[in-house]
């Protein structure tokens, strides 16, 4: 089942002459489990579609649909509350609130919401992002490898069903940025969510259930890589 | 402070403990308006006391005048029998003068009050006696720390009497001078010049007790006005007091406008932070109610601070410097001061709600 859906999707920006087609009509599907990777050249598209998809901003034409909810159906502040239930974002900047230690990067979700991870089950995911020895750190204390696998916790700490990720490799080395792809494949398989992953890397594409490219806002599937079990 | 449980408090707690130079600079800002507010609170206080201390201690109801006098009371000049207690439960009449006194080492302004012995304006005597005999007087205690005893021989600069202190009274300020108590006859032989040609007894005014001034009947000529009216005409007193007060509305919008400027810039360096939060799916209430919390928190610490900073100068001042603190009254400028830093803080609010998380995590 699509547990994310984009129908007929399409976003211009400007109008006249500064006109730019950002997203072609495009229609999109994400199931449980699927790790899905998006690349493309700078300026193709990618974060348009990404937070689109993630309902951070409106197509111009067509629809989103998260987990049977239409967006243009609701209000921001409804958007809003799915994004806290449904979706997990991780950006290519570190999204971290620089006055909260790890742990607090995950308590302050617990004030805002209901049916996160249980304490067990958020230090397993400690545990296999290797970020449990760094609870009481906070982020100017950490290395970009580490902020990036405290943003993807705090990504799962939620138990999304969705995960968006804009470039979470960008500001790491090769063998880190194989290391978070390694961590976000094995969650999607865990925790059954649908996983996209916007990168230009196309060496981290091998691991992905489908890979997307963009090219002038137009979304094609690029290749169909055999699945690994 | 915890903070830990509420849900706004937590952010905003956890953010104050990560940056303490710059929110200690904040409660800096509104432990300083908030002294001054205490303290302008203070002396406006003190000040009033100073002018009207002596006139609260009758609790009278009101003051007979006359029309012409303008309700000052060396302006009003009238006959024993000119009122005859129509209307009020009690009555008892005032004659005043005001000189400069001096014990040989110390002058001071004073004002003489001569009042009935049996009257309710007949002040209680702290130490030593009762006047009795004639140029005998009770004065306010506050004359004590000017070097004045029972004992002393006044000298007056309008007259050759003297004058001899034999008790002393408390809380008898009158107008920002302090005040000596005798007998009419001794007030008499102070004057100068006679009043009236005619032997009628004359005074400044009838000091009445009653339920309702409007019963007061008095003879044509005359007014009545119940008692704060009466103290309100004093002059300076009103001047004074509107122009402290005013100085305490300006501290603040000013405090206000600080606060709002600070959390403004605060806000404006954490819009990306907010916006990822947003992003997230955070509220924008959760995020306003943080920094409406930490706006509590410091202005809270501020001003507890400066209260206590104020109340411990208050202590070490020197006795000229007419500071009271009205406790009830620091309360509630302690709450508007709160209140109004809260209000600044609705600015930020705005800012955040309008925050796009879209470009904060900007692709
Ligand atoms: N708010 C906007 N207003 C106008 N044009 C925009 C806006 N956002 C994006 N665009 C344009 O849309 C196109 C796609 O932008 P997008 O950010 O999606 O690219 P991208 O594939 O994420 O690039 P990169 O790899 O550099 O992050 C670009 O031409 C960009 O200039
Ligand atoms: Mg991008």
């Amino acid at each position: 089942m699509a547990i994310l859906e984009l129908k007929k999707v399409q976003k211009t920006f400007g109008s006249g002459k500064t006109k730019v087609e950002a997203m072609k009509e495009t229609d999109f599907k994400a199931g449980k489990g699927e790790l899905i990777a998006v690349i493309g050249p700078s300026g193709s598209g990618k974060s348009t579609f990404l937070t689109i998809a993630g309902g951070l901003q409106t197509p111009t034409n067509g629809e989103v649909v998260i987990n049977g909810t239409a967006l243009s159906d609701i209000k921001e502040k409804k958007r809003a509350k799915l994004r806290l239930k449904e979706v997990g974002f991780v950006l290519q900047a570190s999204n971290l609130v620089p006055y909260l230690n790890v742990a607090q990067q995950m308590h302050v979700l617990d004030k805002v919401k209901k049916g996160n991870m249980g304490r067990e089950e958020a230090e397993a995911l400690y545990q296999s992002l290797g970020i449990e020895h760094l609870l009481y750190n906070f982020p100017k204390d950490l290395s970009g490898g580490e902020k990036q696998r405290v943003a993807i916790a705090k990504a799962l700490y939620t138990n999304p069903s969705i995960i968006l990720a804009d470039e979470p490799t960008a500001s790491l080395d090769s063998d880190r940025a194989f290391e978070v792809m390694g961590i976000l494949k094995e969650m999607t398989k865990e925790k059954q969510t649908a996983t996209i992953v916007v990168t230009h890397d196309t060496r981290l594409i091998n691991d992905c259930d489908k890979v997307y490219k963009i090219t002038d806002g137009k979304m094609e599937l690029h290749e169909i890589m055999r699945r690994t079990t | 402070m915890k903070g830990k449980g509420s849900g706004a408090m937590f952010l905003a707690w956890n953010e104050i403990k990560n940056n303490r130079l710059r929110f200690t600079l904040v409660i800096g800002v509104l432990m300083l308006i908030s002294y001054l507010v205490f303290f302008l609170s203070g002396l406006a206080n003190g000040l009033e006391q100073l002018n009207r201390e002596a006139v609260d201690k009758w609790e009278a109801d009101g003051v007979i005048l006359t029309e012409e006098s303008d309700l000052r009371l060396q302006q009003s000049i009238l006959s024993t029998d000119d009122f005859d207690g129509a209307g009020v439960d009690e009555y008892t009449e005032l004659s005043q003068l005001s000189a400069i006194a001096s014990n040989g080492d110390k002058k001071v302004n004073v004002y003489i009050f001569a009042v009935e012995p049996d009257s309710f304006m007949m002040p209680n005597v702290t130490e030593g006696d009762n006047f009795a005999g004639r140029g005998e007087v009770i004065a306010d205690d506050t004359l004590k720390e000017d070097g004045f005893k029972i004992g002393d021989e006044l000298s007056l600069s309008s007259t050759d009497e003297t004058l001899e202190i034999v008790g002393f009274t408390d809380k008898a300020r009158f107008n920002a001078a302090p005040v000596l108590f005798t007998d009419a006859e001794t007030l008499e032989t102070l004057h100068s010049r006679k009043m009236t040609e005619a032997d009628e007894d004359v005074v400044n005014a009838f000091i009445i007790r009653t339920d309702n001034l409007d019963d007061v009947e008095a003879a044509e000529a005359l007014q009545v006005v119940d008692t704060e009216t009466f103290i309100e005409n004093l002059p300076g007193y009103t001047e004074q007091n509107l122009t402290l007060t005013l100085m305490i509305y300006f501290l603040f919008i000013i405090s206000a406008v600080v606060l709002a400027i600070f959390l403004y810039v605060l806000t404006i360096q954490k819009i990306s932070i907010f916006g990822v939060m947003k992003a997230q799916g955070i509220s924008s209430r959760y995020l306003a109610g943080s920094v409406v919390a930490q706006t509590f928190l410091l202005s809270l610490a501020g001003v507890m601070i400066g209260f206590v900073l104020a109340v411990i100068t208050g202590l070490f001042l020197p006795a000229a410097v007419p500071v009271a603190f009205n406790y009830l009254e620091m309360l509630v400028y302690g709450t508007v001061l709160i209140v109004v830093s809260i209000i600044g803080a609705f600015i930020s609010v705005q800012t955040i709600v309008r925050i796009d998380p879209l470009k904060a995590i900007g692709g």
